[in-house]
């Protein structure tokens, strides 16, 4: 079966969606979106075949069986509806949406039309962090009471692509802030290891003078269980690709364990390693495993391969729209908290 | 009259600290400018990189530079601080991100971005090369020009590594173009263009923190009149020849200032020098051109994608 899928929006997510996508075996994507005419035309070089430069041209075309929505955080509540009424699964980068009260409603109209929702929860799809979750389910730590969650990279400089970061960017009512970004995943890691969470700490900075936060340590507590986690998330820190500076650490009754233990020692001789054997796949004219060579990378393409599967099996996504939405909300209890203070 | 470039070492790196090295920095190279109404301050603001990162200079320089203009030679000098957008960097966010725009209302001065401002077309040769090239028109009306670079290392640009990002390389931040990316397959012929069109009267170098093969605190701040000079002297805190570097023998060549002549006003330079985290220029060049093309070689072999850091380059 052969999903046929649009891409809505062409930044710089978008544009990794399409690149994706286009190598997988099943998947043909067949329309792009976006206001740009130089990314539409980006588009046509890589093959595809109809480009809008408004998406709801693209969600009426009946060809379409999925979209990817790459879209600035303030419009994904008014694209998700769209798409919806016009019956596509939908694969969305996070947030869901900018608040619960937007999740809610594109949660009841994507349930109500029977399709797939799915939003971009990639550090999910890490190597490292797939690895960790199976060894606490296993309980070879024991009972974790204790955990890290650090997430600090470079949010404002493209580390060698020389465009700027996107106007949105440097705006609050846009962008919503920076636990909707970084923070995000780490919030959802943590309700992904341990159920719902509450909050028992937040503070929020800025470092670089702007209207919300660039940098904050949440403190979590499992609704459920004893774990309770640490997670600093910060936007402030120069990086150079191929590093990234993630972690997850959990401290069990039985031991401790951190994603750093599985991550490649050398980031480069893993790109070697992983190259040949695409290389090899290609020769083999097997489908080739995108973006392996990156590690970081490669998580964005598992995640796109679970959401087409998905599609494929009829079966559900690992992320639903009800984590998203549990994402959202405790984002939301820590503005508040916050914001009380 | 000698062609001093001063080089003197911080206290401490509070503000204080810092403030005192930068006016004993212009003190000892003897400026005593007049008729100072006007004045332009050009940091170097990379990115949103914090100044911390060695890659963009510390407001607290640009903070002591307007006092000792205030204080010496006119309390009353209208002041800008000014940059230009580049490829990937937008003037009013690196205001805003890096501290400027919060110095600017504390030294109640301006914030003026060069991309933005009225254009004189200016044609120079080089070589044999013609460029022309849009300058803001304020560079040059200005009663006096202060460029403030840092002490660093070149990055790895258009398929080439300068060695060093000093003096002659901030002012190619002066060029009001947006997308100055394209100038990057000529980048040492227009550092020296635009530095042969437009002459700061003072270089302040901050290299409060250095950055070579990594950021470090050097505590060092350098001041002088030839721009020229004074790159010459960082290249040599940097480890480097002057005589060596192909950017500084062609700027010489086309008149942009003197290096051979230089008399250095300073602490134990060569203490100094010691502390500078040195950085292999052949191969920091050579691992990214190989990796670069490796990459495409494979993704024309695999048909692999690329994240989007990697697609332009």
């Amino acid at each position: 079966m052969t999903i046929r899928t649009g891409i809505i929006g062409l930044g710089k997510a978008g544009m990794l969606r399409l690149r994706i996508s286009r190598v997988m075996d099943n998947v043909d994507v067949l329309a792009v979106a976006d206001s740009s005419k130089r990314r539409l035309q980006v588009a046509k070089r890589l093959g595809v075949k109809e480009l809008y430069n408004n998406y709801n041209e693209l969600l009426r075309s009946a060809d379409v069986d999925a979209v990817i929505i790459s879209l600035p955080n303030f419009l994904h509540k008014e694209s998700i509806v769209a798409a919806t009424e016009a019956d596509k699964h939908i694969f969305i980068e996070k947030p869901l949406a900018r608040t619960s009260v937007e999740c809610k409603e594109v949660m009841r109209l994507a349930e109500k039309r029977g399709i797939k929702l799915m939003a971009g929860h990639n550090y999910r799809f890490l190597g490292c962090v797939k690895k960790v979750k199976s060894i606490y389910e296993k309980g070879m730590i024991g009972d974790v009471e204790l955990s890290t969650f650090e997430l600090v990279y470079d949010g404002f400089s493209p580390t060698l692509e020389p465009t700027p970061m996107p106007e949105w960017y440097f705006d609050v009512e846009k962008i919503g802030g920076w636990l909707l970004d970084a923070g995000y995943h780490l919030i959802d890691l943590f309700q992904w290891f341990f159920g719902d969470a509450e909050v028992l700490y937040a503070h929020l900075g800025s470092r670089f003078h702007l209207p919300y936060e660039d940098h904050a340590i949440i403190v979590l507590g499992s609704k459920n269980g004893t774990a309770k986690g640490v997670l600093n998330v910060g936007w402030f820190s120069k990086l150079t690709f191929p590093q990234f500076n993630f972690r997850v650490i959990l401290h069990g009754t039985a031991g401790f364990i951190s994603t750093d233990q599985f991550v490649p020692r050398n980031l480069y001789i893993h790109a070697a390693k992983e190259g040949i054997k695409n290389v090899l796949r290609r020769a083999l004219g097997i489908e080739i495993r995108p973006l392996t060579y990156t590690y970081f990378y490669s998580s964005y393409a598992e995640e796109l391969r679970h959401f087409f599967t998905c599609i494929e099996n009829d079966s559900t996504p690992i992320v639903t729209a009800q984590d998203a939405f549990r994402v959202i909300r405790t984002i939301e209890e820590i503005y508040s908290m916050h914001n009380g203070s | 009259m000698d062609n001093l470039v001063s080089l003197v070492g911080v206290e401490s790196f509070s503000r204080e600290g810092i403030k005192k090295a930068v006016y004993q920095a212009i003190d000892l190279i003897g400026l005593n400018p007049s008729g100072v109404e006007s004045v332009i301050i050009k940091p170097n603001l990379r990115w949103y990189w914090d100044y911390s990162t060695g890659e963009t200079t510390d407001p607290r320089i640009v903070s002591a530079i307007i006092d000792y203009v205030c204080e010496r030679w006119n309390v009353s000098a209208d002041i800008k601080i000014v940059e230009s957008d580049a490829s990937a960097m937008r003037t009013k966010y690196a205001f805003k991100i890096l501290g400027y725009e919060k110095l600017a209302r504390e030294k109640s001065v301006e914030l003026f971005n060069l991309s933005e401002d009225e254009v004189y077309e200016k044609e120079v040769t080089i070589g044999r090369k013609k460029f022309m090239l849009h300058l803001p028109s304020i560079v040059f009306n200005s009663d006096l020009f202060i460029n403030v670079p840092k002490l660093k290392v070149g990055p790895y640009a258009g398929g080439q590594c300068l060695h060093m990002t000093c003096a002659l390389k901030n002012l190619f931040g002066c060029i009001a173009t947006h997308g100055k990316v394209k100038f990057h397959p000529y980048l040492q012929e227009i550092i020296v263009a635009v530095n042969k069109l437009i002459k700061p009267h003072l270089t302040v170098v901050d290299g409060v923190v250095g950055l070579g093969k990594h950021p470090v605190k050097l505590g060092l701040v350098m001041a002088g009149k030839d721009n020229l000079a004074v790159e010459s002297i960082a290249a040599r805190m940097m480890g480097y020849n002057p005589s060596k570097i192909p950017i500084i023998q062609l700027a010489y060549q086309e008149g942009v200032g003197d290096f051979k002549d230089v008399k250095l006003v300073c602490d134990n330079i060569d203490q100094i020098k010691k502390r500078f985290p040195k950085k292999s220029r052949l191969f920091f060049e050579l691992s990214w051109k190989t990796q670069f093309l490796l990459l495409h070689l494979y993704t024309k072999v695999s048909k692999d994608a690329v994240p989007t850091v990697l697609e332009n380059v």
